[in-house]
């Protein structure tokens, strides 16, 4: 059946951890590329899980990221428990970032995490409040 | 001849060094010999500097005896050439050691990269969409991309290499000048890098045949070094200081005059700043130059000189170099590059069929517990690279899990 659920990869980010950040990212895109997923979809995939591990990172309290594996698609779920982010329309234009300058000058947070997440995934979803963050991804294999 | 490397399977003592060091995994070692899977092979030459014994050499072309069957025999010389010749040592005196080998003409590949790099900055300039650029120069990167990026495709500037370039103007140059039909013509490469031998036997895409012969630079590089000595009243065609500095990591881009640029060499550090790419990281970078070799081209594995010291002798040219180069090509390049001739058709990757997530992830876990028996320390005693290609070989019933020198010792 095409909605059941095939295997979930999960992984714990730690804020303010850059040691080992993007290390899940690598991770997940090699288990991909073993499994024999088509590149294209592996950039994509690449590209917002990676932005999501950095924004985790960066702007949240620490969280949790799930990378789903479906017959069809592959749904990736980044959860953090807070701070939430003010204005998501804001956030989500281009150029906008709420990175301090220290971030900014290890080479993150240069504002397109969202946007980004946006444009490479077929379906965005993203809900915040105080409480925390949630986005889900999801891409058509 | 569709290798560009050769395997003497006596001198092999089945060390395993080649094998850790391929970067795609591409030669297991079998009843104490390494074998090559040539489907993998990206022609980057790491097992030929692995091996201590000596067991891979450039394939041995007997290009003299084809020297007979032209009219005219040109040469043309690899930008690193003159790197590889004690520091101070004459430009035209190379040059006229090159013509003394039996060739009637130079055509030095530096006027070619002139141009290639001119038509870098065109396309750059011209396609503000794609970002970054990467260079396709390099064949065993591009190989590399082939294989193990091929999402990256879109990324690639697509042009044709310096090497290309100058075999097709050499020979238009010759025709006319000399009358001659194509027939007639030798063009010859001496070349440092095994991957631009296999490039003009086994070619990717609208690549090929400029080139007829590649001769490895290590072949010829005694009988030219006898031939290298001052003469009075040489005559010399100067080659193009722009186009000398895509012999070291970095000069296609500042041949090119770019600013905004990253030039990354050796094998491990390209792998990383493609991954990198592919994380969609540098998309504020114009152009990225990758070169499989230590400092670039001038770290080819049939260079004679260590890497460090051709570059720096390089600089030196650089520096030094007086004289005008000739470079009347230089003067066609709008109408040459509006015509497309610069353009690498790349052939479309194939598209892979479409998979199914739950055989693929079975498949997986069946390797996982193979590995989970295995002792996870990478040794390579076994005859792969490390456990988990171990566990994969086993998979595909390439190997047993009794060549496990580890596993055999504990039981
Ligand atoms: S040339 Fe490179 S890719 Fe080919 S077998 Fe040797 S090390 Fe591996
Ligand atoms: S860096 Fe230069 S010499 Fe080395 S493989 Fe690439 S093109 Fe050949």
């Amino acid at each position: 059946m095409a909605n059941d659920l095939l295997k979930r990869f999960s992984f714990e980010i730690t804020s303010n951890d850059f040691i080992t950040a993007g290390k899940s990212s690598s991770y997940i895109k090699s288990n991909l590329k073993s499994l024999g997923i088509d590149s294209k979809v592996i950039r994509k995939i690449a590209i917002v899980f990676y932005e999501a591990e950095i924004n985790l990172v960066i702007h949240s309290l620490g969280g949790k990221i799930y990378c789903d594996l479906y017959e069809d698609k592959i749904i990736i779920i980044s959860k953090d428990i807070g701070p939430g982010i003010d204005n998501v329309e804001l956030a989500m234009t281009e150029g906008y970032s709420t990175a301090t300058d220290k971030v900014r000058e290890l080479g993150f947070g240069a504002g397109m995490g969202l946007p980004n997440m946006k444009k490479y995934s077929d379906i965005f979803k993203i809900i915040s409040d105080k409480n925390g963050t949630l986005i889900e991804l999801t891409i058509f294999i | 001849m569709n290798f560009s490397i050769m395997f003497d399977k006596e001198k092999c003592r089945g060390c395993t060094n080649c094998m850790k060091k391929c970067p795609t995994q591409a030669i297991r070692i079998k009843n104490g010999k390494a074998i090559i899977d040539h489907k993998k092979c990206i022609h980057c030459g790491e097992c030929i500097r692995a091996c201590s014994y000596g067991a891979y050499s450039p394939e041995c072309i007997e290009w003299k005896n084809e020297t007979n069957a032209y009219k005219c025999k040109i040469a043309i010389p690899s930008t690193t050439i003159y790197g590889q010749f004690p520091r101070g040592t004459d430009i035209c005196v190379v040059q006229n050691a090159i013509l003394k080998l039996g060739f009637d003409y130079v055509y030095d590949e530096s006027w070619a990269a002139e141009l290639v790099a001119k038509a870098i900055k065109k396309k750059i300039d011209n396609n503000k969409d794609i970002r970054p650029f990467i260079n396709t120069n390099c064949p065993a990167t591009l190989r590399l991309i082939n294989i193990r990026y091929p999402s990256l495709t879109e990324n690639l500037i697509a042009l044709k290499t310096p090497m290309e370039i100058a075999g097709i103007l050499a020979r238009n140059n010759a025709r006319k000048k000399f009358n001659l039909e194509d027939k007639d013509i030798g063009v010859f490469y001496i070349t440092p890098c095994p991957a631009k031998l296999l490039a003009v036997t086994d070619p990717i895409g609208n690549l090929g045949p400029s080139v007829d012969w590649v001769i490895p630079l290590n072949k010829i590089y005694g009988e030219l070094y006898q031939k290298v000595v001052k003469e009075d009243n040489l005559i010399c065609s100067y080659p193009s200081l722009s186009g000398l500095k895509w012999s070291v990591c970095g000069g296609q881009s500042k041949s090119a005059k770019l600013t905004n640029f990253i030039a990354v060499n050796g094998m491990e550090n390209v792998i990383q700043i493609l991954e990198e790419i592919e994380n969609g990281k540098l998309s504020g970078v114009d152009y990225v130059e990758v070169l499989a070799c230590v400092q670039g081209c001038v770290g080819g594995t049939f260079n004679v000189i260590n890497p460090f010291i051709a570059s720096s002798n390089n600089k030196y040219i650089l520096n030094t170099l007086d004289g005008e180069p000739i470079n009347s090509d230089l003067e066609c390049f709008e109408k040459l590059y509006n015509k497309g001739f610069f353009e690498f058709e790349f052939p479309d990757t194939e598209s892979v069929n479409k998979i199914n997530i739950k055989e693929a992830l079975k498949k997986n876990e069946e390797i996982k517990q193979i590995l989970a028996i295995l002792p996870g320390l990478d040794c390579g005693s076994c005859g792969s690279p490390t456990c988990l290609s171990h566990a994969e070989d086993i998979y595909n019933g390439q190997s047993t899990i009794f060549e496990c020198v580890v596993l055999r010792a504990n039981s």
